[in-house]
């Protein structure tokens, strides 16, 4: 499965941490979310993760109030 | 002796409505930059790399700056925080307007004027007290009727509380703009209902919406009103000058989520407004005027908010927008020749006619509100230009290559 993160827009509300901290964590720098293991495309950030994740990331998808976490 | 105006404030939230507020007569402004701010899903933001070209463009106008650092703020948020208050003294940055403890304390530390903000919802004299520790400036709370205001101005005077300057602290009140039916900053519902919180600037207005209150059993209530939890706008102009009167020293705009027309329109009138009433010039023709020209631009209608003694809100008729006027895009300027003062512009949509009214708005521009004397097609004057063309307009503000063209005309009421 891939993960798509628009980082720019993130506004540092932690909830992608909550759900999943094992893809997803705060950055001390700037305050915005990390995308573990993803690599910088542009203006966004992709990941390519196990199948075993999915769950945990559309939780965290769902839980980011602006929406800026794709799961394909 | 000079006379001492009151400080009017206006909301920048984009490099278009900073220079409206120049425009319009600001004598300060406040931004939000990066994600801790109250407008953080706002898209035109200004970021750490903007101060320093926001600190020279407003010193040359001897305009002041007031960053807003003021959502609620988590352990991972403090080190940007302390980056943009480093940021801040830096770029000579005149304050930041704080709720939050940590960066109120940071910035104090650093040597940066603190503000606080209307999140602390200061409301007595004791709290005033305990931030002059740390604030030469501070917002009251939006409940507190005028006569709170004014005994907290008194008190202030009376036991002499003075702020880290050495000067007596200055109490800033909120003028004109949007109300919330919440605490600004003190909000669940956004939480609640989309995980998007507004006490992080991400608020989505679920307050706005109209609602219908249904019963287990499936039967409606009859309300009078669908938007029960959707104040109007607040406005004091028409009572300016008992606000005054009460002691205020700075009037606050809200608006860093609405238009450049609107900061422009909003600011004018209210320094207009408020020099009226310092030089004793205050009358109601020209209330009538302010208020006229405050509705032609956004706005839910109008009350007085809390100043004067109302209990209840009285809540919006509509979702968005009452206001008069309404601008409509129609084109981009391609250039503009400034000794001949013509605009060379591409209309894209609809058409435009001679004595038409309208807007050029562009991030150096703010906004150009001419009225269209003359136009050119091919080098022929014509009556009106449609869709497609390209024409030349007779323009004396000087505006630029990008600039936005918009119709500026009555609404549909």
């Amino acid at each position: 499965m891939k993960i798509t993160f628009f980082r720019s827009k993130c506004i540092g509300c932690n909830y992608c941490v909550e759900a999943w901290p094992e893809r997803w964590q705060m950055s001390k720098r700037d305050g915005k979310c990390v995308l573990i293991g993803g690599k910088k495309k542009g203006q966004v950030y992709r990941a390519d993760v196990g199948e075993y994740e999915r769950k945990y990331n559309q939780r965290a998808a769902e839980a980011c109030p602006v929406d800026i976490i794709r799961i394909d | 002796m000079e006379t001492r105006y009151p400080e009017i404030m206006a909301p920048a939230g984009s490099w278009a409505s900073l220079r409206a507020a120049l425009q319009g007569g600001a004598d300060s402004i406040y931004f939000g930059i990066e994600q801790l701010n109250m407008r953080a899903r706002a898209s035109n933001n200004f970021t750490l790399e903007d101060l320093p070209e926001i600190a020279s463009l407003t010193k040359e106008q001897g305009v002041k700056t007031y960053l807003t650092l003021n959502t609620v703020l988590y352990d991972h948020d403090l080190p940007l925080m302390r980056r943009i208050v480093d940021g801040a003294k830096e770029a000579g940055i005149t304050a930041i307007i704080a709720a939050d403890q940590s960066a109120i304390s940071y910035a104090y530390k650093q040597d940066v004027e603190v503000h606080i903000s209307t999140q602390a919802n200061i409301s007595n004299i004791e709290m005033v007290e305990f931030y002059s520790h740390f604030a030469d400036v501070m917002v009251l709370a939006r409940e507190l009727s005028l006569g709170q205001v004014q005994n907290i101005v008194e008190g202030i005077e009376e036991r002499q509380i003075i702020g880290p300057s050495g000067e007596l602290v200055e109490i800033e009140v909120f003028a004109h703009g949007a109300l919330c039916m919440a605490v600004s900053g003190k909000c669940y519902l956004s939480l609640h209902a989309y995980n998007s919180s507004a006490n992080r600037g991400a608020c989505k207005q679920n307050c706005r919406h109209s609602y219908r209150v249904t019963s287990d059993d499936g039967n409606e209530l009859e309300i009078d009103n669908e938007y029960i939890m959707s104040p109007k706008d607040l406005c004091t102009i028409d009572f300016l000058d008992q606000l005054l009167g009460a002691g205020i020293q700075v009037l606050k705009l809200e608006g860093r989520g609405r238009s450049p027309e609107y900061v422009k329109t909003v600011t004018r009138c209210y320094r207009e407004a408020a020099r009226a009433v310092v030089n004793d010039e205050y009358t109601p023709e020209k209330v009538d005027r302010w208020i006229q020209d405050l509705r032609d631009v956004y706005n839910r209608g109008f009350w007085n908010g809390y100043y004067l003694g109302q209990r209840l809100g009285e809540w919006s008729k509509v979702h968005g927008s009452a206001a008069e006027k309404e601008k409509t895009f129609i084109g981009k300027v391609l250039h503009y020749y400034p000794k001949a003062e013509v605009a060379h512009v591409r209309i894209k949509t609809k058409e435009l006619s001679l004595d038409d009214d309208i807007l050029i708005i562009g991030k150096k521009t703010g906004v150009a509100e001419p009225n269209i004397k003359s136009i050119w097609v091919d080098d022929q004057p014509v009556e009106k230009t449609v869709q497609g063309q390209e024409c030349t307009l007779k323009i004396d503000a000087e505006v630029r290559e990008g600039d936005k063209v918009y119709l500026w005309e009555d609404r549909d009421q």
